[in-house]
């Protein structure tokens, strides 16, 4: 049965609706409260796509052992993305961007993913959208810098959740549901 | 690793054993390594005869299994490596051994002037030698040395696998010669159906 385990949205906006699917009903078996832990992943990250990664996991702790090398990886990318911001280097962003597109998509980080493509776009002279836009570099460079600070909240709430997925961090108290 | 041995090919229930079949079957015919392996279809046979006039040496002919399609993986980005491999190596064990992970365009090419596969899943954006020019590399017999890339490797399916996947994306990917492209994050039905009409290429071109 194909399932379909991309989320297609690249807006980056919240995704924390209901209706968000996660065909594979996800019970971490990391995390201390599936329940909360579910609810908080929505807008965050993709279910969908990281329970496939969890899924392969065996003795070898897989996805905890990738999701670290993530953010690692992560880290480096954003020290050299400031770097390339300091000398103005828009095409080293872009792909700078791109690179880290690919392994938060895989992740299915979604709000970074997003941020990243903006940040491929934007370093390339495009809009958000991939469309080609008449702004000098100064306006992009403008842009990223906005970005970037986004971008790094997103992933320290990427990162953030993963590390309670993981029991690396104390669940927070819940409030009550209404 | 990779051998020149067959190895059993246990159909995978989740596909369509026929593709493989024939794909395995068309490399038997043009390959000398391969030409001991007989096509699935034919029936396993031992055989041993009572007849007085039998050379006493028995004769057994048990079927050859097929041997399972070796791959090559070629990204950058060490984390999307790893998932790849892991997903291989999970989902597809059955039909798919995976041979060789590369980091680069110019690496791989170097291993395609050694070894021969049968199957490369390809990354786009990557430095120095992007996915659609390793492809043409390939295509084209340059291997970026004083070394030529095996014949066989030159034909060899190509699957893209990228977030570069809008559709002038894709038709630039089939113009060089790749055979498919499979978006990131990776959708294992999608991979799977991408395989398979990329071996049916190699069943029908011979």
């Amino acid at each position: 049965m194909a399932v379909e385990l991309r989320d297609d949205s690249d807006t980056g906006s919240d995704l924390s609706c209901p209706g968000s699917p996660s065909p594979s009903s996800p019970t971490p078996s990391h995390s201390r409260s599936s329940n909360n832990n579910s609810k908080r992943g929505q807008g965050i990250v993709d279910h969908a796509t990281f329970d496939q990664l969890v899924d392969m996991d065996d003795e070898d702790e897989f996805s905890k052992n990738l999701v670290h090398n993530y953010f690692e990886q992560a880290q480096r990318a954003f020290g050299d993305m400031d770097a390339a911001m300091s000398s103005s280097d828009l095409v080293a962003l872009s792909r700078l961007g791109h690179f880290l597109k690919g392994s938060s998509a895989q992740l299915g980080l979604l709000k970074v993913k997003a941020s990243c493509e903006k940040l491929q776009y934007y370093g390339q002279g495009m809009d958000a959208a991939g469309q080609h836009s008449h702004i000098s570099n100064e306006e992009a460079e403008e842009q990223i810098k906005i970005l970037l600070i986004q971008m790094r909240r997103e992933y320290e709430e990427a990162e953030t959740y993963l590390r309670y997925f993981y029991g690396e961090l104390p669940l927070p108290e819940s409030p009550s549901e209404e | 690793m990779c051998t020149t041995s067959t190895t059993s090919l246990l159909q995978d229930s989740k596909t369509s054993s026929t593709f493989f079949n024939k794909a395995i079957t068309n490399m038997s015919a043009s390959s000398p390594i391969l030409s001991t392996i007989s096509p699935p279809s034919s029936p396993a046979m031992s055989i041993e005869s009572d007849f007085e006039d039998q050379d006493e040496t028995t004769t057994t002919t048990t079927v050859q299994q097929p041997r399972k399609i070796k791959v090559m993986i070629i990204d950058d980005n060490s984390v999307n490596l790893t998932i790849l491999s892991r997903l291989l190596n999970k989902h597809f064990a059955d039909t798919i051994q995976l041979t060789s992970v590369q980091n680069s365009g110019l690496s791989a090419l170097d291993q395609l002037t050694k070894d021969e596969v049968d199957l490369i899943l390809m990354d786009i954006d990557m430095p120095v030698l992007s996915g659609v020019e390793t492809t043409t590399a390939i295509r084209n017999n340059d291997s970026h040395s004083e070394h030529s890339i095996l014949e066989q490797n030159m034909k060899v399916p190509i699957i893209a696998v990228t977030t570069s996947d809008a559709e002038e994306q894709r038709e630039l990917y089939r113009q060089v010669g790749m055979a498919d492209c499979v978006s990131k994050p990776i959708a294992i039905p999608k991979l799977r159906m991408a395989i398979e009409e990329a071996m049916k290429t190699v069943s029908t071109n011979g």
